[in-house]
């Protein structure tokens, strides 16, 4: 249904990958916003052919939005739409989830006017006419292997043998990355393993937080009201956003990190602390 | 109501057949992940219809669109479309329910796995109430028409699968026009029969099955899902004039 190999058209097709047209592609970029019952999609594309963009404008072509996780959802597209909202009970995000646009042509379309494809097409353009309903373009496709509905859900763990440190703390599109450059960093098979990693736990919400308050979209010179931040669109600032609300944390400050981590991680520290005092304890 | 979702040890095991029978299940921590998930009501519904009659079958699937359209939808549908829910549901809360409308489940445990723990898939009978529910549900409102159209469904079954099988194909707007367009020109019955005239077309084809794969080799040529009724309807017939006579479809238009 989603098109992600390149397929074979006897005509030419607008795709990010395929070079019937001269340059140019079919952009496609998908931010996900979500309340209890709805999730929301922001597009934003670009049909990188005045060809096309013509027949758009004219209703000789209609734009599609196609969803596709556990069967597909079509959306007309208006030009000018950018958003399309649809009901939790109606769409599932947590599986994988795959989001495409595409033109189809609403009428049998010349191609003699069409000078955005490439020369060997416009050798015997005069000729080409595509059917009624065919496909005149596909965009890149983007995934969603979740949605944000689980905001303490924020490490991710990794094992790097080729890293050049023992540990890196990395900031994902969704998650906060620890990687290890071996198992043994982690305590695997010590009692208590999980617990004595709560350290990288709090380095990753440091780098994290730190990142957050000095962004200048949410504030000023490293402080940032929560108030007046909307939802973020990046995912995992999204993710501490809303950790942070609901652990009532009303500002974030480079100066005060400590504090917001203290408030929001759930005795990280005095967890570990507790768990080498046991390990001692026991003669471990 | 408060569901504990089992894990994945539960599937081809012996003895948690064997455990269900003995209902001593819900207090082994063994079978079960941390999760819990609540739903506001979850009344019984027919949740497998082979080996019945035609016309028994027909009531089964009625019931139970009608029970899931009505009670089941309104959960997210990450819910009502996983597996492990389902399976969790049935063997915790409809024990009673499942022992008394299908008794053979006791009798092995491949019954048992075939009918309470099947696979969420096309085959599944949940699975394919639950995506003809949500199907229905959204796209008619009046109470009654859904009940006709719940109807068209059933009487067109090999349809329908066939339709909820394909990914091209699993569209709430494409299926309801394909068999709204089957209804209205009365075509059922053609569509149903075995084609005999030729032996190029693997087992058991049939001309409705073979219509829908006229629609899937031309895609994406003919972007058929995305279209209005009227204009799959043009097509559908000259699909169908592939398989069947001009003179017999003349009849039917």
């Amino acid at each position: 249904m989603i098109y992600k190999k390149d397929a074979n058209f006897p005509y030419p097709v607008l795709t990010n990958t395929s070079n019937s047209y001269e340059s140019g592609g079919f952009m496609l970029n998908v931010n996900l916003k979500e309340n209890t019952d709805t999730y929301r999609f922001d597009i934003e594309y670009e049909v990188e052919s005045d060809f096309l963009k013509q027949l758009i404008a004219r209703k000789q072509a209609q734009l599609f939005l196609i969803i596709q996780s556990k069967d597909n959802k079509f959306f007309k597209l208006q030009p000018d739409e950018r958003a399309i909202e649809i009901a939790k009970s109606r769409l599932s995000i947590n599986t994988r989830t795959s989001i495409q646009m595409s033109i189809q042509a609403t009428t049998n379309i010349s191609f003699r006017d069409n000078e955005d494809i490439n020369d060997f097409y416009q050798e015997f353009k005069n000729d080409i006419v595509v059917p009624k309903h065919a496909l005149l373009g596909f965009s890149n496709t983007v995934i969603f292997e979740g949605s944000s509905t689980k905001p303490f859900d924020l490490f991710e763990r990794k094992i790097d043998a080729t890293l050049k440190s023992d540990i890196k703390v990395e900031l994902g599109s969704e998650m906060i990355v620890i990687h290890y450059k071996n198992e043994d960093l982690q305590f695997t098979g010590m009692p208590m393993s999980g617990t004595l990693n709560n350290p990288y736990i709090y380095m990753g919400l440091q780098k994290a937080l730190h990142r957050f308050a000095t962004n200048p979209e949410y504030g000023e010179d490293g402080h940032v009201y929560l108030d007046d931040v909307e939802l973020p669109t990046d995912q995992l600032d999204a993710k501490l956003y809303r950790l942070m609300k609901a652990k009532m944390v009303y500002e974030l400050d480079v100066d005060s990190l400590d504090e917001v981590i203290y408030k929001i991680s759930d005795r990280v520290i005095e967890k570990y602390a507790t768990a080498v005092k046991g390990l001692e304890a026991s003669g471990d | 109501m408060e569901i504990k979702l089992l894990n994945k040890s539960y599937k081809k095991n012996e003895q948690f057949y064997n455990d269900f029978l003995n209902d001593t299940i819900e207090n082994n921590d063994d079978y079960f992940t941390d999760e819990i998930v609540y739903i506001k009501e979850a009344p019984d519904f027919p949740i497998y219809m082979a080996k019945r009659s035609e016309e028994v079958r027909k009531q089964l699937f009625l019931e139970a669109f009608e029970t899931v359209g009505n009670h089941y939808l309104d959960s997210n549908r990450e819910l009502h479309f996983d597996e492990q829910f389902w399976h969790s549901l049935l063997v915790l809360k409809k024990r009673d329910f499942l022992l008394r409308e299908y008794p053979e489940i006791t009798e092995s445990i491949t019954n048992f796995n075939n009918i309470v723990l099947k696979n969420f898939d096309w085959e599944n009978y949940i699975y394919k109430t639950v995506i003809g529910a949500e199907y229905i549900t959204d796209l008619v409102e009046d109470e009654a028409k859904r009940k006709y159209y719940n109807e068209v469904i059933v009487d067109n079954l090999d349809l329908y699968n066939y339709m909820i099988k394909y990914e091209v194909f699993r569209n709430k707007q494409f299926v309801f026009n394909i068999l709204s367009i089957v209804d209205e020109l009365e075509l059922s019955s053609v569509l149903k029969k075995k084609i005999t005239w030729r032996d190029d077309l693997g087992d058991d084809p049939r001309v409705g099955r073979q219509v829908l794969l006229e629609f899937n080799k031309a895609y994406p040529v003919v972007m058929s899902p995305m279209l209005e009724k009227e204009e799959l309807k043009e097509i559908f017939m000259e699909y169908l004039g592939y398989y069947v006579e001009d003179a017999d479809l003349k009849v039917l238009v």
